[in-house]
């Protein structure tokens, strides 16, 4: 049986830079809130935007100003799964799906995934991409 | 842990360093996955420490002119140390032309070739057309209704003027010359109390330093500023005279294409002609000649590069603009004096046997061509008075060549390759690159015969096979119409090929009691080391029956590779860069040719043949060889080499009618000397087109 990875937890900082009004610590995010912040982050940076590390991120934008059908959210989804499973090492991806949203030019993204290492149901993650100019 | 490691220059080393700092002082994990939020802000401060090292670690270089970059920097930096580096220098040319005034009214008495474009370059020279000026008008009388323009020297690039007023009131106020490319031997300033057409106008010349120079003085100064600009600057009224008010500064200089223009012979005339009757000025559009040069145009070259100046400037500092010790020559004379330098290799007399004290021996290779004239060694050497010191005295030798000729047959697959010439052009690229690579063209240079026959062997998949021979040749340069002794040595042993003699060859030349041209050659003694030379006559360049005129001219010593010819008078030689000289070649006993010592080793691929015969066994031409090519891997060919002057008649020559032999007399001023010569064939040559000298100075000899 491979032995499995036991982690203390994750504790990440919250980029609201918001302070605990008792003790005045930034607010900081946990286990599983700082790894969907993290999946979030990943598929949102453009490749080349983080300095000295330019694979870093997912071309889902590219895909945005594209016709809005399966064709192009399945683009999404592969890019989505390479994406993370390429630069979030803690998280088991399950499933990904991208729903075109034709109402609103927008696709809805749903991630389901395995935390590696922590005590935690399977978790599930949802956000909108859409393109913005 | 604190953060010990302030040296980092590298992103990812300051983020490391930065995330081993959290590893121990953080309640945060999360530092470590790059998607996390922590890593983004771990990435803007290591960004910001990268910024600030990477500017940190610029200024620091650009301090010192020994890491500095950037050009400016540079310049700056060897301007402390009163350095100017050299500007772009405009190709410079030599044109004659006369005016027809015949028909000109009313008659001029003078004609004045105005400053500005005077030609172009006629024809289309690498697909572009360059202009060439002068910077002040030149005035010649007219005689006998002609006005001669003689040997003027014009300047590739076109005239500019710039022009200032001097404020006082702005004391920040520079004078830049706003072009790129400006030669700044010929920039001539005047200037003028105020801009009015009537104020007097006084010239300014430029001055490098504070010597000779006073309060009255018109001088002025100049530095390279940005962008390879050039900025004037006048003086303070102790060292040279300082602007006032309201002073009108004109600027005329000429911005040039550099080493682009050089070698252009033929010119048209652009330019403008005048003369004034009364107070009406004319112009000159008719009558004007066509323009004769006396060569290409020459002495173009681009801006001192960075290294160069990064090079020069602390030598040049170092001598202290005087020449004392050999370095000091070797910076002084590339940068101040003669820029045309390629190489320059200077050495003190004491290093001599024996040594000659007091005296520096300086050799330069320039750019083009392989000697310096005569008349440019003279002024090197009184340009290099500014900079003597008393007691040393400097001489100026000719770089000693060793020229490797080669004979190479190249035997290659035609269903490998398009054509033989491209297989050739390969090949004499390929050896073109060896020629010009540092292997050799340096003194204890060694042409290694394995590795140039792989080059050749290499040069392409068709190629299947060489045999290349290797001549090595020397250029004799006479004392023209006096009596001297010449000694030549080669530096390697001769391979003597036959002991009847005939080893070694030479260009045609002529000597004084002797109409025909003759040729020089070697007759071994018994013991095959040593030998004597003598002088012949061939009725064509071809032939194998020559006459000797003169034995016993000189002594040969094929193991030390030294030929010296006792005193001789030559009258004339083949023309080499404007000097008369014999070339003497022979074989090498070895492949391996070395430049033994002061001599400096060239591959002379201009003088070498690379021949292209087909493989018809490789090929499936011929697969039982019956019709193959054989390549002899010895010397065969002329007895003698191409280039020299030419027999204008043969039959006053020789006076010997058959049978007899024919006697000459040689007289030299140390001794006279008598030998008798009998000759195989006495006959005498018609004189129906043969010459001693084929006059082309191409690869005839072999």
């Amino acid at each position: 049986m491979p032995l499995e990875r036991v982690s203390k937890g994750f504790k990440d900082i919250s980029m609201s830079f918001q302070t605990n009004p008792l003790n005045s610590d930034l607010i900081a995010l946990k286990n599983e809130t700082a790894i969907s912040r993290s999946l979030r982050n990943i598929v949102l940076t453009v490749p080349g935007e983080q300095f000295f590390n330019e694979n870093f991120g997912s071309r889902v934008s590219q895909s945005l100003f594209e016709n809005i059908d399966r064709i192009t959210a399945n683009i999404i989804e592969d890019e989505i799964k390479l994406s993370i499973n390429n630069f979030e090492p803690r998280v088991k991806l399950f499933t990904v799906t991208a729903n075109p949203d034709f109402e609103n030019n927008a696709f809805d993204v749903t991630l389901t995934y395995q935390i590696i290492g922590a005590d935690v149901p399977p978790q599930s993650l949802q956000f909108v991409l859409q393109p913005t100019r | 842990m604190p953060l010990v490691n302030f040296s980092n220059l590298d992103f990812n080393q300051v983020k490391t360093t930065l995330k081993n700092y959290l590893k121990s002082n953080s309640n945060f994990t999360d530092y470590d996955f790059e998607g996390s939020n922590l890593s983004t802000i771990l990435n803007v401060l290591a960004y910001n420490t990268y910024l600030t090292s990477y500017n940190a670690n610029m200024v620091a270089n650009e301090v010192f002119i020994d890491s500095a970059t950037l050009r400016e920097n540079v310049v700056s930096l060897a301007r402390n140390i009163g350095y100017l580096p050299r500007s772009r220098k405009a190709a410079t040319a030599f044109i004659t032309f006369f005016i027809d005034t015949t028909n000109i009214t009313p008659r001029p008495s003078t004609v004045t070739l105005k400053a500005g474009p005077i030609a172009s370059s006629s024809g289309n020279f690498g697909n572009s057309s360059y202009v060439f000026s002068i910077t002040e008008d030149i005035t010649v009388p007219v005689v006998d209704n002609t006005a001669e323009f003689n040997n003027i020297k014009i300047n590739e690039g076109s005239l500019l003027t710039s022009n200032f007023t001097y404020s006082s009131r702005n004391p920040n106020q520079k004078f830049i010359l706003p072009n790129i490319g400006i030669d700044t031997d010929l920039i001539n300033i005047s200037v003028k109390t105020d801009n009015s057409q009537f104020a007097p106008s006084t010239k300014y010349t430029r001055q490098d330093s504070l010597f000779e120079i006073d309060k009255n003085s018109n001088v002025f100064y100049l530095q390279e500023s940005d962008d390879e600009q050039y900025e004037i600057f006048f003086g303070d009224n102790v060292f040279g005279k300082a602007l006032e008010d309201g002073n009108f500064i004109s600027a005329n200089y000429i911005v040039s294409n550099g080493d682009a223009a050089n070698g252009i012979n033929a010119f048209q005339f652009a330019g403008r002609l005048v003369y004034t009757q009364g107070s009406t000025e004319y112009a000159v559009t008719s009558g004007i000649s066509l323009l004769t040069t006396a060569g290409a145009s020459s002495g173009g070259d681009s801006i001192e590069s960075v290294d160069s100046v990064k090079k020069y400037a602390p030598r040049i500092y170092a001598s202290q603009n005087r020449a004392l010790t050999a370095n000091d020559y070797e910076s002084l004379i590339p940068t101040k004096i003669y820029p045309e330098t390629e190489s320059i290799s200077v050495f003190g007399g004491e290093e001599l046997i024996p040594p000659q004290y007091g005296k520096v021996f300086i050799s330069i290779k320039p750019r083009f061509g392989d000697f310096l004239p005569n008349l440019i060694k003279q002024n090197i050497k009184n340009k290099l008075k500014k900079y003597a010191v008393a007691g040393i005295v400097p001489e100026i030798l000719d770089l000693k060549y060793l020229y490797v000729e080669i004979h190479s047959s190249v035997y290659y697959n035609t269903n490998l390759a398009p054509s033989a010439d491209s297989i050739g052009t390969l090949v004499s690229d390929n050896t073109k690159k060896y020629a010009d690579s540092s292997d050799l063209n340096k003194y204890g240079a060694r042409f290694k015969y394995s590795k140039f026959l792989n080059i050749i062997d290499n040069s392409s998949d068709a190629v299947t096979s060489n045999i290349t021979k290797v001549y090595m040749r020397r250029d004799l340069r006479i004392a023209v119409n006096s009596f001297a002794e010449y000694a030549i040595g080669f530096g390697n042993a001769f391979h003597v090929k036959r002991a009847s003699g005939y080893n070694i060859k030479s260009s045609a030349f002529k000597i004084n009691g002797i109409d025909q041209t003759v040729y020089l050659s070697d007759l071994p003694n018994n013991d095959l080391k040593t030998g004597s030379l003598f002088f012949f006559t061939l009725p064509s360049l071809n032939s194998k029956t020559p006459t000797i005129v003169r034995r016993n001219v000189g002594t040969i010593d094929y193991q030390a590779g030294i030929v010296i010819l006792n005193p001789v008078n030559i009258t004339d030689g083949k023309e080499k860069d404007g000097q008369k000289i014999i070339e003497i070649s022979t074989s090498p006993l070895s492949n391996d040719v070395i430049g033994l010592q002061d001599l400096y080793l060239q591959l002379d691929i201009s003088n070498s043949a690379f021949d292209m015969i087909i493989d018809e066994i490789s090929s499936g031409l011929d697969p039982s060889a019956s019709s193959y090519i054989v390549s002899s891997s010895y010397d065969t060919g002329n007895l003698v080499r191409s280039g020299g002057p030419v027999t204008s008649s043969i039959d006053s020559v020789t006076t010997s009618s058959a049978g007899v032999p024919s006697t000459t007399t040689a007289t030299t001023s140390s001794s006279t000397t008598t030998s008798t010569t009998s000759t195989s064939s006495p006959s005498t040559p018609s004189s129906g087109g043969s010459s001693g000298g084929g006059g082309g100075g191409g690869y005839g000899g072999y």
